[in-house]
């Protein structure tokens, strides 16, 4: 791709070269509620050179996102921003929208989080590509077009003249993500504004967009402002990173001297949340080789595994939970098929055991989670809890089983009924139970909320006035209440900040040594799997394709797509990230060939 | 697609069977067909009960009755229609001929009310949307929430009694004072201030152009008679013509590309030509011809809207054929406003009427029928409009809020793009969405409102025989109305579905 | 990280440090502006119940506010001056008794010095008292709406709620059914029995009109229903074996309680409206009784002479259903934080 275009702003400021591309000082955002003025983000200041990738780091409500939008002047209608930043040494802040016009998708372009609803639905992803371009050119319709469908094949969308005339809900999440960096490349922006690029993404996903993202920062030599709150994402790409927490930066730094020697205890506090894949079980992906352009596993490794396994399953106990054969099928409508989520799955957990089932979007992982609880019905083979074979039963007959088995589900804002307040919502099923007296229920209610750390007086409160942590505890409450012997635990904590997260895996890890019940842990992320689980068992497509001990799995995996995800989840350390991406394209090339 | 409409079509007629069997039950229990005759004396009274017994087959039991009435209906749905006559009413007459009179008068009121209400509606509802809290929302929420709680009868009654009769006094001398013509250019200044918004500057600057322009222009048209002899004119048409083509350019395509608005003018030129040329085609002509004109105009500037367009072609091309079609509305309108003066005169100085569809025995052309027709619309139209005008602004403004909210709105603003381009471009189609579902609703709702407006106005459409046959527990003409009104909101309902499958690719019709 | 609840008192007591400090701020700002509920957070500590926050929310509605207020009046003027159920109240004039033509029939009413006079309202053409009349016909036709109101409500919940909760076959026939009664017009369907059933009194009357007029909540109930049976916390309190009964009414339907609440007080507005149309149509309201419909009707001919007979049921008519259209919209916002109003 020739430089054809270039921004109006650095025909007539100083060479790129010479300074930075933005200079932000003292940027100040606050919000007008209720007449009220509420800072969202103060006093932020930071440099982006040529070439350089910038991330600014924080957890929700960091004020790292706004302080982003207001140097475009796209706060929202209530917003004001004061402060400074110089574009080229021209000042943004307070600019007329005339002038912020003319450097919006020219000059500084954005990438947005998720890229389903930040692409027009009524418009073809063509059209949208195209009106970037002659907004800011004076190309005919016909050259923009060409433009568009360069830009589309630079982002790897494969035809892209057909997918051209494609709406954005024909793309698929990846491609989605793929056309909105096409858009914001349209007139090869100096400076890219990346809001959480990659967290509506599955990890594999990811890994592509990340890779892309870079490639283009090597190319183009814009420079990248990566809004995250993810550190793994940040040690794969930022070359400085700015650590924000509510509104302020607490730390800026170099990105290795940030990782290995944070200054401030936040940033401490944060990194340690993190968990951080291979740490329990000393690497991941350790035996895998690859040589001469083949894959090598250790056979010793293969065997061990092999032979574990059978002892696994050939234990002489009452499993906790045992699948054998399970397929589930969502019923089809009129012409339209039904669609089979998931295809012939069979694992067992033994009593005490955590189990950690691994997964993408779509795999049938939380399709699976809510056939194991009796949510949803499978159509064919057995699910057994403790011995009874759940498919079969009526839902009567499932009743007095309930008390063995328990859901605890991905959003904490949606699993608690709002309009019972917490002391009912994890009393129900007591209440449903074991018919206690008011008394006898308040006092056990009273326990739960102490087993998982919340005061008691949160009793009387409703969910909407607890945070995202509290309420996955009262969640957890609610599912021990009646101590159970298998927990279900769907995603619990992935709507979570990572300093929640890590509280939340805490307690439960502690809660399950303390009552040693067995766990379905399902969740898309290995590292949090890893913390966890003595067994891994990895779904792709419907279908289980590994399962193991947790060590196995992450250190030799067999199946090629359990490879794959083992590659593409970065890890928070940009030393260790630089060596495994080498790993992981060394992997990819090699594909399935194993020997 | 086609298997989608199939398939509606087959659930629409059962639920249309349904409805029909509900409806002619109700209605045939809703009384006694005979009651009015108590007081009616011996043989007088046998015989008009003979009589009512045949058409209305009182000797058959209910269900039998029903049946006898669907075949009736049956005799319609055979290719040839022998013997379509959709029942007697109870005088034994077929309903058929009067329906087919009476379903023109109500099917005018209805369309040209939802039209004129749709329109304005969307537009105010997208200004009040966003205009956000500002005077001009408040104010237009107030406005609908007392439209929506006004009783369609007492205002159609207010309308007729008070503002038909000074408007008709003004008409026979139209002259305002001086102090009159500035007190509208004060109004009209303080409402142009108020939807503009805009710092204290810019408010005063609108202000100020609002008021002198529109009390120029109302002073203007006194002087000049327009109020006695309407019409554009030559100068005026051109005038006009030119106003259009920069009113959707600027609309649809703003002034940076200058290919696009050479193409406008060119479509307007091409517009005011065919005035010209029109001129002795349009002294008696009829619908046919005047339909063939006005395709043939957006034909015409379609084509040379594209090739002046040049590299922007077909943008050139589409805006140039919508600015060919509004100039054809406003000559087919300078043609019937030339009908005034001739149809003013034979009304006694009285043009604005109160009751009926259309005067009694009007011997004019093609102008004056129509310009009649349009008289006697004027109020009802009125009273409909403003009722459904305050649905269709609530709900687009919520639409376009909810939309404005959305993250493509965002992404729109950081390509850079203009505030016109996210507004016409991105925002106005996905708030259009949900309004088509609503359309469907409001037409039905509209056909049954005109039970009550042709009672208020004295029509004699399809709501009049409606009501008759309700009070006479006469069941073939409520039920022919039915059948009209039933039908027309089942393929509404289609219609509408189509159109969110057209506006919204996401959907796809199966 | 898109969640954009409600969020918890800042200044509370917290159990764990660790989480305090990072984790208290969990809703992203970065995805909207703040929301009233994220600044109630900064300067309120005490809980208050969602209950609360709607009536907070609501009283902060201006418009609703002026609309309660004058509903109150218009209902306490009418039951307090002719009395209801045989309790007399303050007003000395019967609406059925003829008496002769005072000034020719004209309102007495005078605002400034204020007084009502003999016939604030003035007389009709039989010289009957108009106030008294027309605060009958106000107590009428609120009686007949609210009948409207509450049956409506019920009804359409019913259905919506048993469709929406059970799908398959049960919400196949009922929603079909909805179809085949939301195809004929308000109006034409009311109209056609509405002389009948009108003939058995007034609530007889008010219930068949609430009969007819389900069909917009029932299709509702049921929109909110499936979005909400799929709502993790129904299939958590499934999961603990709660049965279908308690999972409708404990968990289902009190999410479901604002739509249903402006649908009531929608359904009250439109009904006024229907039933003074219908009287119009003179399929309304039969004498003894009066409406404020029918008042109008039967004084349709006389609009040239006597105005008053015309403007004053009909000036009740707007001013009750725009207190409720108000009332309405009032709760409306209220139930909805989404349309938290946020001033520029």
């Amino acid at each position: 791709m020739t430089a054809e275009h270039t921004g109006t702003l650095s025909d007539d400021a100083v060479s790129p070269a010479d300074g930075p591309i933005l200079s932000v000082r003292g940027l100040g955002v606050d919000f007008n509620v209720d007449n009220e003025w509420v800072m969202a983000a103060e006093d932020v200041s930071y440099d982006i050179h040529p070439g350089e990738i910038l991330a600014i780091v924080g957890e929700s409500g960091s004020g790292k996102s706004m302080s982003s939008m207001a140097l475009l002047g796209l706060l929202p209608r209530n917003g004001r921003s004061k402060g400074s930043a110089r574009l080229m040494g021209k000042e943004l802040i307070g600019a007329p929208q005339k002038t912020l016009r003319r450097i919006r998708g020219n000059d500084v372009a954005m990438i947005f989080q998720e890229p389903m609803t930040a692409l027009n639905p009524v418009l073809t992803v063509g059209e949208q590509i195209r009106e970037a371009v002659e907004q800011h050119t004076e190309a005919s319709p016909a050259a923009a077009k060409e433009r568009a469908i360069e830009l589309l094949r630079m982002v790897e969308i494969p035809e892209p003249e057909r997918r051209y005339d494609s709406y954005p809900h024909q793309f698929s999440g990846g491609q989605r993500q793929r056309a909105m960096i096409a858009i914001a490349l349209a007139n090869d922006p100096m400076l890219l504004v990346a809001d959480e690029p990659t967290t509506a993404l599955d990890v594999t996903v990811q890994a592509e967009v990340l890779e892309l993202l870079r490639r283009l920062n090597k190319r183009l030599r814009s420079a990248i402002l990566l809004i995250t709150h993810d550190m793994g994402v940040v040690a794969d790409l930022a070359d400085h990173i700015v650590v924000m927490e509510r509104g302020r930066i607490v730390e800026s730094a170099p990105s290795q001297q940030l990782f290995l020697t944070p200054k401030e205890p936040y940033t401490r506090q944060l990194l340690d949340a993190v968990p951080y894949l291979g740490s329990k079980v000393g690497g991941v992906l350790t035996d895998v080789e690859v040589v001469d352009g083949s894959i090598r596993i250790h056979e010793d490794y293969a065997e061990r595994a092999l032979a574990h396994r059978q002892e696994h399953t050939a234990a002489g106990t009452v499993p906790a939970l045992e699948l054998a054969g399970v397929d589930i099928e969502y019923p089809g409508r009129f012409r339209q098929p039904p669609f089979k989520a998931v295809h012939d799955v069979s694992f067992t957990i033994l009593p005490g055991e955590v189990m950690g089932l691994v997964g993408e979007s779509g795999s049938g992982k939380s399709t699976i989670a809510r056939a194991v609880t009796g949510l949803i019905r499978t159509s064919a083979g057995s699910v057994r809890i403790a011995g009874t074979d759940i498919t079969s039963l009526s839902a009567r007959q499932i009743l007095p089983l309930r008390k063995k088995f328990a859901i605890v589900f991905q959003d904490p804002a949606a699993s608690l009924n709002p309009r019972l307040s917490i002391g009912d919502s994890i009393g129900e099923p007591l209440y449903l139970h074991e018919k206690l007296s008011r008394a006898d229920l308040d006092r056990r209610v009273q326990g739960l909320l102490e087993d998982v750390q919340l005061p008691v007086s949160f009793r009387n409160r409703y969910p909407h006035e607890l945070s995202g942590g509290q309420r996955q505890r009262v969640g957890i409450a609610r599912a021990l209440s009646l101590r159970p012997s298998l927990l279900v635990a769907d995603e619990p904590t992935s709507a979570l900040d990572v300093s929640v997260q890590a509280a939340v895996l805490k307690l439960l890890q502690e809660l399950q040594r303390e009552r040693g019940f067995a766990c379905l842990f399902v969740s898309h992320d290995l590292a949090v799997v890893e913390l966890l689980a003595s067994h891994i068992a990895v779904l792709s497509k419907g279908r289980l394709v590994e399962q193991g001990t947790t060590e196995q799995v992450l250190k030799y995996p067999r199946d090629p797509y359990t490879r794959r995800l083992l590659a593409a989840a970065p890890v928070p350390d940009p030393t260790e990230q630089a060596v495994r991406r080498e790993q992981r394209n060394a992997i990819l090339a090699a594909g399935t060939t194993a020997s | 697609m086609l298997f989608f409409i199939a398939k509606r079509l087959v659930i629409s007629f059962f639920i249309m069977a349904a409805a029909t069997t509900l409806m002619f039950f109700l209605v045939i229990s809703s009384g006694d067909p005979l009651s009015d005759l108590g007081e009616a004396s011996g043989s007088a009274k046998k015989a008009t009960i003979a009589a009512r017994t045949e058409a209305m087959n009182l000797d058959q039991p209910p269900l039998m009755r029903y049946f006898l009435w669907l075949q009736d209906l049956g005799h319609c749905l055979v290719p040839g229609g022998v013997d379509c006559t959709l029942g007697t009413d109870r005088s034994g007459n077929a309903v058929l001929p009067q329906l087919e009179s009476a379903i023109g008068s109500t099917f005018r009121l209805v369309l040209v009310a939802t039209v004129i209400a749709l329109v304005l509606g969307v537009v105010v509802g997208i200004v009040t949307a966003i205009r956000q809290y500002t005077t001009f929302d408040y104010s237009i929420t107030f406005i609908s929430f007392v439209l929506f709680s006004l009783p369609l009868f007492w205002l159609s009654t207010l309308l007729k009694q008070y503002m038909a009769i000074d408007l008709n006094t003004w008409l026979a001398n139209p002259q305002f004072p001086y102090l009159t013509i500035l007190l509208v250019g004060v109004v009209a200044g303080v409402i142009w201030t108020v939807v503009v918004g805009g710092d204290r500057k810019r408010r005063l600057t609108v202000f100020g152009i609002a008021a002198a322009a529109t009390a120029v222009a109302l002073w203007l048209l006194l002087v000049t008679g327009w109020f006695v002899t309407p019409g554009l004119g030559p100068v005026g048409m051109l005038i006009s013509a030119g106003a259009v083509a920069l009113l959707w350019t600027a609309l649809l395509a703003g002034f940076r590309r200058r290919r696009i608005l050479y193409a406008a003018l060119t479509a307007a030129a091409v517009g005011y030509a065919g005035y010209l040329l029109s001129i002795p085609l349009l002294a008696n002509p009829n619908w046919l011809t005047v339909l063939a004109l006005l395709g043939l105009t957006v034909a015409a500037a379609y084509a040379a809207g594209g090739f002046v367009g040049g590299p922007y072609r077909a943008r050139a091309a589409r805006i140039s054929a919508v600015i060919a079609f509004s100039i054809g509305l406003l000559i087919f309108l300078d043609r019937l406003l030339q009908a005034y003066p001739e149809l003013s005169a034979r009304s006694g100085g009285r043009p604005i009427p109160t009751t009926g569809s259309e005067s009694p025995n009007l011997s004019g052309g093609f102008w004056e029928t129509n310009l009649d027709y349009a008289l006697h619309l004027i109020l009802p139209t009125i009273a409909i409009t403003l009722i459904s005008f305050a649905t269709y602004t609530r709900y687009t403004r919520a639409s376009q809020l909810d939309v404005m909210n959305q993250d493509y709105i965002r992404t729109a603003r950081a390509k850079g793009l203009s505030e016109r381009t996210v507004l016409v471009k991105h925002a106005f189609r996905n708030a259009m969405i949900p309004i088509t579902t609503l359309m469907a609703f409001d037409f039905a709702g509209v056909l049954g409102g005109a039970v009550i407006t042709e009672t208020v106005f004295g029509w004699n459409g399809m709501g009049k025989m409606f009501v008759d046959g309700v009070h006479t527990v006469d069941p073939a003409p409520v039920m022919a109305f039915f059948l009209v009104v039933g039908t027309a909101a089942v393929l509404f309902n289609m219609l509408a579905d189509i159109a969110y499958a057209f506006l919204d690719p996401r959907i796809t019709l199966s | 990280m898109s969640r954009s609840d409600i969020e918890p008192a800042d200044s509370r007591p917290q159990v764990e440090l660790s989480e305090m400090t990072l984790a208290s701020q969990d809703t992203d700002i970065a995805r909207g502006a703040p929301t009233r509920q994220q600044t109630e957070r900064v300067r309120t500590t005490e809980a208050k119940s969602q209950g609360r926050l709607v009536r907070e929310r609501f009283f902060r509605h201006k418009g609703a506010l002026a609309g309660m207020g004058l509903l109150a009046l218009i209902v306490l003027l009418s039951f307090s001056s002719i009395g209801v159920a045989g309790i007399p109240g303050w007003w000395n004039k019967d609406y059925d008794v003829l008496a002769a033509r005072f000034n020719e029939g004209r309102p007495t009413l005078t605002l400034w010095p204020f007084s009502l006079g003999e016939h604030p309202f003035g007389q009709d053409v039989l010289g009957r008292d108009y106030f008294a009349l027309t605060m009958r016909g106000i107590q009428t036709s609120l009686i007949i709406a609210m009948t409207v109101g509450l049956v409506a409500t019920l009804v359409g919940t019913a259905v919506g709620a048993i469709a929406g909760y059970f799908r398959g076959w049960t919400e196949a026939v009922l929603m079909r059914i909805t179809d085949v009664v939301i195809t004929i017009p308000t109006v034409v369907i009311a109209a056609v029995m509405a002389g009948v059933v009108a003939r058995f009194g007034i609530l007889p009357f008010g219930v068949f009109l609430g009969l007819v007029t389900w069909t917009g909540l029932a299709r509702i109930v049921r929109g909110e229903f499936l979005s909400l049976r799929e709502k993790e916390f129904v299939e958590s309190a499934k999961s603990v074996g709660a049965s279908s009964a308690r999972i409708i009414f404990r968990h289902i339907l009190p999410n479901t309680v604002g739509v249903i609440i402006v649908f009531a007080t929608l359904a009250i507005s439109g009904a006024i409206l229907l039933e003074t149309a219908l009287s119009y149509l003179g399929l309304g309201v039969v004498a003894p009784d009066t409406s404020l419909g029918k008042a109008i009707n039967d004084n349709r001919s006389a609009l040239t002479v006597r105005p008053w007979l015309f403007l004053w049921p009909g000036a009740f008519i707007v001013g009750i259903a725009l207190a409720v259209n108000f009332i309405g919209d009032g709760l409306r916002d209220a139930f909805d934080p989404k349309q938290t109003r946020i001033k520029q």
